[in-house]
């Protein structure tokens, strides 16, 4: 941890040690440390070569890259197919709902603000849990 | 304010009108559990997006995470492989590597991590044992998207097609269908009406959400058959969505209900009669 030992010599045969900081080469600690900081940012010496594609390797990306599109914009349709489906199922359920019993139309189409998915509902992992369904569910007394 | 005050209107909506021939259903589901299966194109697909975003990626800056003259430095340097320097003289049938901070810039930089220590030999001596879960840094092993229900084909479990979205469907009066409930007036709302139906049918311990008050479809039933044009005689039934977050269903055998089965969309569609499925295909997801 320490440098080699300065002697200072003094007049006479008196010897003595004086303990100093060890002398670094180059930049001190703190400006070492933004420089570190600094070459992670910069794209000095780290990017890769440029990615040139021959001609039939341009082709065979612009075409995976349509089928991809295809593939995308033929689920988003089939999706908005169905939103559409299910907006009139809604739509003509309410219309019966309606002529049946006005009350029970109104009990139904009431807003409800601050309404929230339950928070024990379980959002979609690529594994299952270790602790799989939770079924010893027991309701809240109040 | 508008509770208090006084009128025919008022007083008329107090009373409870019964109602006659009116259901309402319950569209159950469980939400799936795992993300949804890819498929082969899919899958083809983000390898090829990967590939060509690790050859476009920046070098790894190992020098900013491990400082120098560390054993962790040391542990993984060594971890790396590093390709071969250009020399003269020599004849590289690939290409002249040019080498910048340990890697070839024409192609992807392949990072090694260091094994923790104590888990190589472990993770090839035995598949059997028991792993430790307080220690933090054991290997991943994640549990199989395939479960036991999948297995045996149980379809009373909860467990099974954890990648798909469940339906509760009951063979009532003979029929497999969603659950439904009579309602006798118009004092408790639908949904209402549902929920505490379920809780009849299917035990007190269970964590049902009920997605929104409005009915999502329309059954009208002559007989025990869908029809289009109701007769006056013809049963009415609302479907009310809402999902189970917890606890197990156990049937109880009322309204009719005999038999219970939790099916993917699919299944339901072999289950069902072509016209009530044809009705309900909708409503039903894809995933």
């Amino acid at each position: 941890m320490f440098g080699a030992a300065r002697t200072v010599q003094k007049s006479g045969a008196n010897l003595q040690f004086v303990r100093t900081k060890r002398i670094r080469a180059g930049l001190d600690p703190v400006a070492q440390r933004v420089v570190t900081q600094l070459s992670v940012i910069s794209a000095n010496r780290k990017m890769p070569k440029m990615l040139k594609l021959s001609k039939e390797d341009f082709v065979k990306h612009v075409t995976v890259m349509r089928a991809w599109g295809v593939v995308r914009k033929e689920k988003k349709q089939a999706e908005e197919a169905q939103l559409k489906q299910q907006y009139e199922s809604i739509k003509e359920a309410n219309e019966d709902l309606k002529h049946v019993s006005q009350k029970l139309f109104e009990a139904a189409n009431k807003l409800e603000i601050g309404k929230r998915f339950p928070l024990e509902l379980r959002v979609p992992t690529e594994y299952p849990s270790r602790s799989g369904w939770f079924y010893d569910y027991t309701p809240r007394k109040l | 304010m508008s509770h208090f005050k006084w009128g025919r209107r008022c007083l008329a909506t107090n009373v409870a009108t019964p109602l006659s021939n009116v259901q309402t259903g319950v569209i159950l589901s469980r939400v799936p559990q795992v993300t949804p299966e890819v498929t082969d194109f899919e899958q083809k697909f983000y390898k090829y997006q990967d590939e060509l975003e690790r050859r476009l990626m920046w070098t790894f800056p190992r020098w900013f995470y491990f400082k120098k003259g560390t054993v962790a430095e040391r542990e993984f340097s060594q971890a790396q492989k590093y390709p071969l320097p250009a020399r003269d003289g020599v004849w590289f049938p690939k290409g002249k590597p040019e080498i910048r901070h340990g890697r070839d810039r024409r192609f992807k930089e392949n990072i090694v991590l260091p094994k923790a220590e104590g888990h190589e030999k472990q993770g090839e001596s035995s598949a059997t044992q028991v792993e430790n879960l307080d220690d933090a840094s054991r290997p991943i092993k994640p549990l199989p998207r395939v479960t036991e229900a999948d297995k045996t084909n149980n379809q009373h479990s909860l467990e099974r097609k954890l990648s798909r979205t469940l339906y509760l469907l009951v063979r009532q009066n003979n029929m497999w269908k969603f659950p439904a409930f009579p309602v006798p007036d118009d004092s408790k709302p639908l949904h209402t009406i549902a929920e505490e139906g379920l809780k009849n049918l299917g035990g007190e311990k269970l964590n049902v959400w009920t997605v929104s008050h409005t009915p999502t479809a329309l059954l009208k039933f002559s007989n025990g058959k869908l029809v289009h044009d109701l007769p006056q005689d013809g049963i009415r039934e609302y479907l009310i969505r809402s999902h189970i977050i917890a606890g197990e269903f156990q049937l109880n055998k009322i309204d009719g209900c005999e038999e219970y089965k939790w099916l993917t969309r699919e299944e339901i569609q072999q289950q069902t009669d072509p016209a009530y499925f044809e009705k309900i295909d909708c409503l039903l997801s894809k995933v």
